[in-house]
């Protein structure tokens, strides 16, 4: 039943040994390959078992699940982009799916745009409180925990602490608030990101609420994702037991300690920009806005940008072909155009070869778009777009400055 | 130094909001001539680029006048109209163009009056506000 938890481990003994805090998830998709419940799974591997180069892969052949147990926190490939480019949205086969709570909310913003069926997705939610950007990983590796990238064979984020586990077993810690201070650490949006349990997903597993690194904490987040874990509880695929209210206290605790440092980094971010006076704002933006080369990567790698035909393109006559930096129609419609439904993905400040802060602009403005209409993009399939949508009630309302009720 | 003219781009519905600045005008009403009017069929029609497009094109501030919610000919234009005027403000604020150089007025069309007041007004706004960071004519004044 939506709302049940569990603590999980494989059954299977091979995927309890490779697995990461039991195997639980491996087992579960597994499970679905071999019940047929999913015709493929889409789940994220070690390009050539480089952890610093995690690509999204579709497995159909139960067996080969098992090549992607294990969390990859430096690398953030880009799933929903992966579904809707390359898997036709799931339009005609049924997938089950390994994501973040950013990706899985990608995924509801497009399945509202009809870009991707969702009824044919059992989307396995990880928890997560951030990712790490790849190459300054590495230099990371290099020069704060003297290791030699390469024999990193896991991280972890817990209280606030980065542990990296060594390929001989041994383990090095630092404090993530002095290496994110120094410029390590998460990726900045993600250091914003407030959603570490995703509820929007089928399922949310993960290791918080768990004492030992040999079990996966499971939450039941809908009525697919119940019907699903209690076929693979039947089928002998993984063995539960019943959370202690202990264990159920103790993830909230780290949920909410997790929430409170994005809600500062939030404060910390934003209240820079807030400070400046509109003479600062428009020459800080418009500075940003100038490097711009108009490689197309944030519309590119942006999860809610799905139309095939741009406005952005230069055929369709309204940005000047061959200008850099672009018009400043550029960035001002690409900005308007998903702001309403940000998912704080972080994708467009990644892929940006010029390093504008285009994430940090557009989580912001959703924030203050979400406050006005409250919204929140990727919670609630059924909730539409705000800019996109009006309802019948609004008809009554006479002001040109009305509240929207949540 | 003269004074600074701001020049306001309007988009004016043309079941509405248009008929009555028409009315306005046969009714000899005097108001500021910095308004230039674009009819739209409808204010849901006036997207965020119409919106951008005016800002970049040098536009101090821009007025959106569309039928009092219930009237829209086309049933709800004007609500998607309400919604994205609410939505641009905070992202103009935020990149430092400015939230009040964008306005909405609800203006049927018997207010004759209300269009040479929203008119007045929001030229008075734009004027106190300066020219737009956008339209290169800053410095002059």
């Amino acid at each position: 039943m939506k709302g049940d938890m569990y603590i999980a481990r494989a059954a299977d003994k091979d995927i309890l040994k490779i697995g990461e805090n039991g195997g639980a998830v491996t087992s579960l998709l597994k499970f679905a390959l071999e019940s047929k419940m999913a015709d493929a799974v889409v789940a994220v591997k070690a390009r050539e078992g480089n952890r610093y180069d995690g690509i999204p892969v579709l497995i159909t052949e139960p067996e080969k699940v098992i090549e992607t147990a294990g969390s990859l926190h430096c690398s953030s490939p880009n799933i929903a982009r992966f579904l809707t480019e390359y898997l036709d949205g799931a339009s005609s086969s049924k997938l089950a799916i390994v994501v973040k709570p950013c990706d899985a909310r990608a995924i509801v913003e497009l399945a509202k745009r009809t870009q991707i069926n969702l009824d044919n997705l059992l989307l396995i939610g990880l928890n997560c409180t951030g990712t790490l950007p790849s190459a300054k990983a590495k230099i990371m590796m290099k020069e704060i925990f003297e290791v030699d990238p390469a024999d990193v064979a896991g991280e972890d984020i817990e209280d606030n602490v980065l542990t990296i586990t060594l390929k001989d077993g041994s383990e090095k810690k630092e404090d993530l608030a002095k290496l994110e201070e120094q410029g390590y650490g998460r990726r900045e949006n993600c250091r914003r990101c407030e959603i570490n349990i995703p509820v929007m997903a089928d399922i949310a597993c993960g290791k918080w609420g768990t004492t030992n690194k040999e079990t996966t904490f499971i939450e039941i987040c809908s009525d697919k994702g119940s019907q699903f874990a209690q076929a693979a509880i039947d089928g002998g695929c993984i063995t539960i037991e019943q959370p202690s209210a202990a264990s159920i206290d103790d993830r909230n605790k780290k949920d909410k300690a997790a929430i409170e440092s994005a809600k500062q980094w939030q404060e910390k971010d934003f209240s820079r920009l807030e400070k400046m006076s509109s003479e600062e704002k428009f020459s800080y933006w418009f500075t940003q806005f100038h490097q711009c080369i108009k490689c197309y990567g944030c519309r590119d790698a942006c999860p809610i940008c799905y139309c095939k035909d741009c406005f952005l393109e230069a055929d369709r006559g309204y940005i000047p072909p061959g200008e850099i930096p672009p018009d400043v129609m550029f960035p001002m419609v690409r900005i308007a155009h998903v702001m309403d439904s940000c998912v704080n993905c972080g994708q467009c400040e990644d892929v940006c070869t010029m390093d504008i802060p285009i994430s940090l602009l557009v989580f912001l403005l959703s924030k203050k778009v979400g406050d006005i209409f409250k919204y929140e993009p990727g919670m609630d399939v059924t909730k539409l777009p705000p800019l996109r949508t009006t309802t019948d009630k609004e008809l009554t309302l006479s002001g040109v400055d009305i509240d929207f009720e949540p | 130094m003269e004074e600074f003219e701001p020049k306001i781009v309007g988009f004016f519905c043309n079941w509405c909001s248009y008929a009555a600045a028409n009315l306005a005008g046969v009714s000899r009403i005097k108001m500021p001539a910095n308004v230039r009017i674009v009819r739209v069929t409808c204010s849901g029609r006036v997207d965020e680029k119409f919106i951008f497009k005016a800002f970049s094109a040098g536009a101090d501030g821009v007025l959106v006048c569309g039928c009092h919610p219930g009237d829209c000919h086309y049933q709800k234009g004007n609500l998607g109209a309400r919604r994205r005027v609410m939505g641009l403000k905070p992202f103009l604020e935020a990149i430092g163009i400015g939230g009040d150089r964008l306005r909405l007025e609800w203006i049927s069309a018997s207010e004759g009056g209300k269009v040479a007041d929203t008119v007045k007004s929001f030229t008075q706004t734009i004027k106190e506000l300066g020219p737009s960071p956008l339209n290169g004519r800053r410095n002059e004044h």
